[in-house]
């Protein structure tokens, strides 16, 4: 039996509990602890419980993870200091505790017009890249993390390369590889100053530095060229 | 006109009847407590049938055909399995054109694997991420029809009622939006339920803590026909966590992973003695039972714990760490193992849910413009689901449908009041009231103790005198004052809750033989005369049973 102190910063303020039991838990089992010890309910967004759906992530000690895979006895400043601090995310309107609502990051995604308007191509060698951006959660740690990103202005932050990377890939028709370059280009490519913060962060391990290279490359490629590339 | 489509969850069957609809011209009002991404559809690891026959090995629909309904113990709908298993290798291109990564073979096909109860390859896979590759793929589609205002999401709304008109046709739903706690009514020509399985009637199980069964539950209040309750999958493979019972995808059997368990210190393979031809990859029933058998009869599981291991330690450990990766992932987290080095202990537990909202093969429930699709709906899998099957079935009830909307003319809505909206607003009030009480008992109290109820009497096997027990304590239960903890929603999941519980146990008690999933210890034989679909409803407040025949249809 271990004992640790949780101190929860909400919109509300801090409030402190103390936990009593095996460490070797994941910190959405740590609140669900506490409501059922204390009789109360923090509200925090969970689905999936294993690190698939992107709902948890939520601050854990001062960085953005998803509360599901982080594991209380793994956290280097509890070890040190027997607390755990928890906090919702910053960036984002807080809904509720630590519930924050993610819709802009959708909104923006949809008005970038993330889809293909052909048939997808299919090329083995990009398959695993494919792969590896579809596997964002948007689950937004990415965001919260970056120096940039305040989700007040038209800075989109890495989810656009990560998804943009993918389509690109796939789409064939020439007009919307065009209006991709030229949003990757109003939202991206000039202000991300590439400090690596999202790809560090993310819970899903995904190079979003290759994502963005991709796109750098395709948003300064001559038209002909990116003709060559697809007829290749 | 245009028609105007309400869909109630956004998994992959509600995304697929959305994005069907819309691009067939329909408006889609698509609600869900939280983005698609959220969805328990994103979980599914190991694949979806179709019979591609890019193996040289003679596979066809026909035999997809036939290995459902054998594992479903032939009280599947065979229509329903029937079209299922046609559509099935146009719903994988279709997938594969959205810009699904699927795995492809060196021909650049897309791969398929071994799954269990097919002796085929006929599971195609994304990876390990299966669900997720797919999920992806159709939710791209889907931003280009809200970009058009074709599809309108509602996220943060949870289902409260349908509204029904006096000759009990669906009008629309009231919805509550969970952040606000504002009570609305939505109208539209039809209403299509994908709102997934009812896990939390067991507590925490291996999927989405968001499918709570409430969809279900209500439902089953409010007139609509529920089918083969009792039917109830348990994964022969999860691990035992501290966070809940997490499942070991079953390709992991699929890619060669074999169960044993010690018998006099020797490494025991009970399925491949057992079961020569398919070993570890027989139906999950079958399967489930077997490792029951070992742990309880035989009293030979690992240091005589409810366990026995699942092998993969003599795989290539690049299969494990690529085409099994969550696999890896899940036991290095959340059991501090490497499965390449060490063998898993596994044990069944609750998964799937084959029983839910009964439709025919057209998904058209009891209820007049009501359809239901996805896990929520029963009508494909019969008495076991085969894995694979069920991705295969969510995205085929969304297409279904949306081709019907398009055919089904709608008479005019009118737009009267119904009394529902004002009956919703009162039990609300009514809510607040009940929580300044003192004394009130916990919600959470309560949850679990329906899930203790549910998990003793619902097991692998059943008796007559359990389920009874089962069901006067759920009785007792619902006298009981509760404390939601200032979350009206959480209180009103328990009637819910309760009812679906209830309608499981009377349906266990009403079918008295064993088949496929239900097992009965006091009627351990299956019996002809339960070739049928156990339908319960409720009648003046008292839960009905009746069976029907398998292939009924419904009557609009
Ligand atoms: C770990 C795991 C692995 C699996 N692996 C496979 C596999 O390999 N192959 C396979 O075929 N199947 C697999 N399955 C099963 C498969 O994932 C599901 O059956 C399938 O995804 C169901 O899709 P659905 O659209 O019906 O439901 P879901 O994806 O569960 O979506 C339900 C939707 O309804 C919403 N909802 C819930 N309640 C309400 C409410 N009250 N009001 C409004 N909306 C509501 C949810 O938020 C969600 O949007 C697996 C399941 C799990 C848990
Ligand atoms: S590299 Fe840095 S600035 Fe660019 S998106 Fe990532 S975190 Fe933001
Ligand atoms: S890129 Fe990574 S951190 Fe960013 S939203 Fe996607 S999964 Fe989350
Ligand atoms: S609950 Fe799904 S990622 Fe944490």
């Amino acid at each position: 039996m271990e004992s640790i102190t949780v101190i929860i910063k909400t919109s509300k303020g801090m409030k402190e509990y103390t936990y009593e039991g095996n460490l070797n838990i994941p910190v959405t089992t740590l609140l669900e602890r506490i409501n059922v010890k204390h009789d109360i309910k923090i509200h925090y967004s969970s689905s999936c419980l294993q690190g698939l759906c992107g709902s948890c992530s939520m601050i854990i000690n001062g960085l953005p993870k998803l509360a599901c895979k982080t594991f209380v006895n793994e956290e280097a400043t509890t070890k040190k200091m027997h607390k755990i601090t928890i906090e919702p995310l910053s960036k984002f309107h807080v809904v509720k505790d630590l519930v924050v609502d993610r819709t802009s990051m959708f909104e923006n995604i949809k008005n970038s017009r993330q889809w293909l308007e052909e048939e997808s191509r299919i090329n083995q060698d990009n398959l695993e890249f494919e792969y590896e951006a579809s596997q964002c959660l948007m689950c937004g740690c990415c965001l919260e993390a970056c120096p940039n990103y305040t989700g007040e202005d038209n800075y989109y932050g890495a989810i656009l390369p990560v998804t943009s990377s993918k389509i690109s890939k796939q789409e064939s028709d020439m007009d919307k590889l065009k209006f991709l370059k030229e949003n990757y280009s109003n939202h991206f490519y000039n202000d991300c100053v590439k400090s690596l913060a999202c790809e560090n962060v993310c819970p899903m391990n995904i190079q979003t530095q290759r994502a963005i290279s991709i796109m750098n490359r395709h948003s300064i490629w001559k038209f002909h060229k990116l003709l060559k590339k697809i007829t290749e | 006109m245009v028609k105007e489509i309400i869909v109630i969850g956004a998994g992959l069957a509600g995304l697929t009847c959305s994005v069907k609809s819309a691009s067939k011209n329909m408006h889609v009002k698509l609600f869900s407590p939280a983005h698609s991404e959220r969805s328990q559809s994103v979980m599914a690891m190991g694949g979806i049938n179709a019979a591609l026959n890019t193996k040289g090995e003679d596979d066809s629909v026909n035999e997809h055909y036939t290995d459902t309904i054998n594992a479903g113990q032939h009280i599947n709908n065979h229509n329903a399995v029937e079209k299922l298993t046609n559509d099935a290798p146009e719903i994988i291109d279709w997938l594969s054109k959205l810009g699904t990564s699927f795995t492809r073979d060196d021909d650049g096909n897309v791969d398929v694997r071994y799954f269990g109860g097919q002796k085929k390859m006929r599971t195609a896979y994304a990876g390990a991420r299966t669900g997720k590759q797919i999920l992806t793929a159709i939710n791209t589609e889907c931003r280009k029809w809200e970009y058009k205002d074709k599809i309108k999401r509602y996220i943060g709304w949870r289902f409260l009622s349908l509204i029904l008109d006096d000759n009990k046709v669906c009008r629309g739903v009231v919805m509550i939006n969970e952040n606000t706690e504002e009570i609305r009514d939505f109208y539209a020509d039809f209403v299509v339920i994908a709102s997934g399985g009812m896990n939390k009637v067991f507590g925490k199980i291996s999927g989405s803590l968001h499918n709570d069964g409430f969809v279900s539950g209500k439902l089953l209040h409010q007139g609509i026909e529920l089918a083969n309750m009792e039917m109830i999958q348990y994964h022969p493979t999860t691990i035992e966590t501290p966070v809940k019972r997490m499942l070991i995808t079953e390709a992991a059997r699929g890619e060669g992973g074999r169960l044993y368990t010690l018998r006099n210190g020797e490494k025991w393979y009970f399925m491949e003695e057992w079961y020569p031809e398919q070993g570890a990859l027989m139906p999950r029933d079958v399967v489930s039972r077997s490792i029951y058998r070992v742990c309880h009869e035989d009293n030979m599981g690992i240091d005589g714990e409810n366990k026995v291991y699942l092998d993969l330690t003599h795989l290539d450990e690049k299969t494990v760490k690529t085409k099994l990766d969550e696999v890896y992932d899940v036991c290095m987290n959340y059991l501090n193992l490497d499965p390449t080095r060490e063998p898993i202990p596994v044990y069944p537990g609750v998964h799937y849910f084959m029983g839910g909202i009964r439709t025919d093969d057209a998904h058209k429930t009891n209820i007049r413009n009501l359809f239901a699709i996805g896990e929520c709906s029963s009508q494909y899998h019969g008495a076991n689901r085969l894995g694979g099957n069920s991705l295969l079935g969510a995205i085929h009830g969304g297409w279904v449908v949306a081709d019907q909307l398009e055919e089904i003319s709608c008479e005019n809505n009118s737009s009267e009041e119904y009394e529902i909206l004002n009956y919703e607003y009162e039990a609300y009030e009514n809510w607040k009231e009940l929580q300044k009480e003192a004394n009130n008992i916990s919600s959470y109290e309560i949850e679990e103790e329906i899930a203790n109820i549910m998990n003793r009497t619902m097991g692998i096997y059943r008796t007559e005198s359990e389920l009874k027990e089962g069901l006067n304590k759920l009785d007792s239960l619902e006298t009981i004052h509760v404390n939601s903890h200032g979350c009206y929603y959480d209180y009103i999941l328990l009637k819910s809750l309760t009812d679906i519980a209830k309608a499981m146990l009377s349906s266990a008690l009403a079918r008295k033989e064993s088949r496929g999933a239900h097992q009965r210890l006091d009627y351990p034989e299956t019996n002809e005369e339960y070739l049928k679909t156990t339908v319960i409803s409720f009648d003046n407040d008292e839960l009905k049973i009746t069976f029907n025949d398998t292939e009924e249809r419904m009557s609009w």
